[in-house]
């Protein structure tokens, strides 16, 4: 912050100070993973649209370089040069800066410089464990810092693709769903067009080579492909090979062959994106939706239920904590659990704390293979305006 | 300030097409002192200075307010300002300087007419070659809005400085974001537009800039301005 105070600058030192040894007590090994990041791997896993708020800069050798908007890829990073085995079990903590553009104009809530301070738990597979612990963690850390009224906010990514195999839909309807429901805005569109076959023939392939087209002759299909391209004397440049169109075509071919999305089961992920209750009913609220369904959901749910009575036996008081279906969608690269710790004067835009988990970050961030991976950051500069805030 | 400075495209067919336009209009468009310096007048308006200034320097003086009026493209307006519509007033569309952004992908993509065809894709794609189908454009902003306001966000960004069109056959990018105005260029490199690929159909614009200093009197400068080009180019109904 340009205008730090000493004070202000003492104070956040203090009270970062007070989060690290709940932290390190608690058995994560603080480390400093470094601010510069090749902006190649960090881009790539953030995605375009954390991008634009990404401060992204050329070096005088040319290498692409960004600094860290947060430091969870760092950690990721930082754990996959320490280990050659990427699943080895492992907990870290750090208190750094990060740093984000806000299109909209810096202000005190939203820094274009903050301090970051986080935990991450990477290999451990006993998963609902792991998640209550961390989301207990953070809670005793900003309780000690002196923040006292909060309210936690669960959502769960996990639980929406279980709703989809309750539903019924085929493997193509269930990742086309899954993937809408990360982009809230297209997503009820989606839902409706997909229920009304709203699927136009629009591509610029004839239908008889379409439908003639096999996944088990690959060769012939690729043939088929190629003799349509030069017919039409059109090149083949690019990246992409005549087997990565050949196998789309294949995939498109299939999907025409299937039944618009089922009325029923819109409905059913209709209602269950509505759903928001106190985390202590949400799971009877589900598993009233599901009723009847086969069993697929049934673990999801039971994980549900494991998670918060975790969450009590840590002493989390449940009544503070909301589940919302919604929520979670939007942020990046979580894949089950998210959470966040929210404080009335600083609003919902402004979550002191959030989290979850991401077991997909660290194959993104280079590994060779998922790693079952939770973790959590301090949003500090405003964790300390709540605190003054509730004190003044 | 009692002077009103209006910047006009220092080259090319955007700086003829406009002092033509204005002439027509009987707004009569002379260089100040040697002919190949950057300053000019109006017949008969001598409270306003002409500036020649490169196109994309307007649309940032525009944003700055260190001018009051220019002419440049809407593409350019929109790609470097992003609260365009609060510090941008659009006075005229002038008829030339025709453009589209739009977004093109190989022609033997002949699986992909749609940027819901490319979110399909994306995936894929990256599993076959390890990173996210990589989008060459100069229009960093438009395009990420676009695709943004399209729900689409498994794609990179690499910065084009020219030739943008020869990306994906040279390997260096999957698909572009670039100006086309007939097409050809995109046809000559193998590449096509989406069906629901353009993202702005652009012109060449009177613009003033809202931020500037404007007196009573600057305005009705603008607004004579504003009047004579209305006479010999009409706008479209539904203009701005």
């Amino acid at each position: 912050m340009a205008t730090e105070t000493t004070r202000d600058f003492e104070a956040l030192e203090k009270q970062t100070q007070t989060i690290m040894s709940v932290f390190t007590k608690a058995g994560y090994e603080a480390v400093a993973p470094t601010i510069l990041q090749p902006a190649d791997v960090f881009l790539d896993v953030i995605g375009e649209s954390l991008r634009a708020r990404t401060y992204v800069f050329t070096d005088p050798d040319g290498a692409e370089l960004c600094l860290r908007p947060d430091l969870t890829v760092p950690t990721c990073r930082l754990h996959l040069a320490r280990h050659a085995d990427p699943a080895t079990p492992a907990r870290y903590s750090y208190s750094g800066a990060a740093f984000r553009f806000q299109p909209q104009g810096a202000d005190a809530a939203h820094p274009r410089e903050f301090r970051q301070a986080g935990i991450e738990r990477f290999g451990d597979t006993e998963r609902e464990t792991a998640e209550a612990e961390i989301v207990a963690t953070v809670i005793r850390a900003i309780e000690k810092a002196g923040l006292k009224d909060w309210s936690l906010r669960l959502g769960d990514l996990g639980l929406f693709s279980s709703i989809l195999d309750v539903a019924g839909l085929s493997p193509r309807w269930k990742k086309r769903l899954d993937d809408a429901f990360l982009r809230p805005l297209a997503f009820r569109e989606s839902l409706k067009a997909f229920a009304a076959g709203a699927e136009a023939a629009r591509l610029p392939v004839p239908d008889a080579l379409l439908s003639s087209l096999k996944r088990a002759d690959m060769a012939a299909s690729e043939a088929a492909i190629a003799a349509y391209l030069d017919e039409k004397s059109i090149e083949l440049i690019g990246t992409r090979t005549l087997s990565d169109i050949t196998e789309h075509l294949i995939d498109i071919a299939e999907g025409r062959e299937e039944k618009p999305l089922d009325p029923a089961a819109a409905d059913l992920i209709g209602r269950y994106v509505g759903i928001t209750a106190p985390a202590r009913m949400a799971g009877a609220k589900i598993a009233e939706l599901v009723n009847g369904a086969p069993a697929g959901s049934a673990a999801a749910l039971e994980s549900y239920d494991r998670r918060v009575a975790l969450l009590a036996n840590a002493g989390i008081d449940l009544e503070r904590v909301t589940f919302a279906a919604e929520f979670g969608r939007t942020m990046a690269y979580y894949t089950g659990l998210v959470f966040e710790v929210r404080v009335k004067t600083l609003g919902p835009q402004s979550p002191v704390a959030t989290g979850g988990r991401y077991d997909a970050l660290m194959r993104a961030a280079g590994a060779s293979v998922d790693v079952p991976a939770v973790g959590a950051a301090i949003h500090t500069e405003r964790l300390l305006a709540a605190i003054r805030g509730a004190s003044s | 300030m009692s002077r009103l400075t209006l910047a006009i495209p220092s080259k090319g067919r955007l700086m003829e097409q406009t002092t033509d336009m204005f002439a027509r209009a009987g707004l009569v468009v002379r260089k100040v002192g040697h002919a190949r310096g950057y300053r000019g007048e109006i017949e008969g308006l001598p409270d306003v200075d002409v500036a020649y200034v490169s196109s994309s320097e307007i649309a940032e003086a525009l944003k700055a307010g260190s001018i009051h009026l220019g002419i440049t493209g809407e593409d350019l307006i929109r790609e470097n300002i992003s609260d365009a519509d609060t510090r941008i007033g659009f006075v005229h569309k002038l008829g030339f300087g025709f453009a589209d952004v739009v977004v093109a992908v190989p022609d033997c993509w002949i699986d992909v007419a749609t940027v819901a065809d490319l979110e399909e894709i994306a995936m894929p794609f990256r599993r076959l070659h390890g990173r996210w189908p990589r989008v060459a454009t100069k229009y960093m902003n438009l395009t990420r809005r676009f695709f943004a306001s399209k729900g689409f966000g498994d794609y990179r960004i690499i910065e084009s400085a020219g030739a943008t069109e020869g990306a994906p056959a040279a390997g260096t990018a999957e698909l572009i974001v670039d100006i086309t105005t007939s097409g050809e260029t995109l046809r000559a490199n193998g590449l096509r537009v989406l069906n629901d690929g353009v993202i702005l159909r652009s012109q060449a614009n009177l613009f003033a800039s809202k931020v500037a200093a404007w007196s009573p009197a600057l305005q009705s400068v603008c607004d004579q301005i504003a009047a004579n080009l209305a006479k010999s180019v009409p706008q479209p109904a539904n203009s701005k």
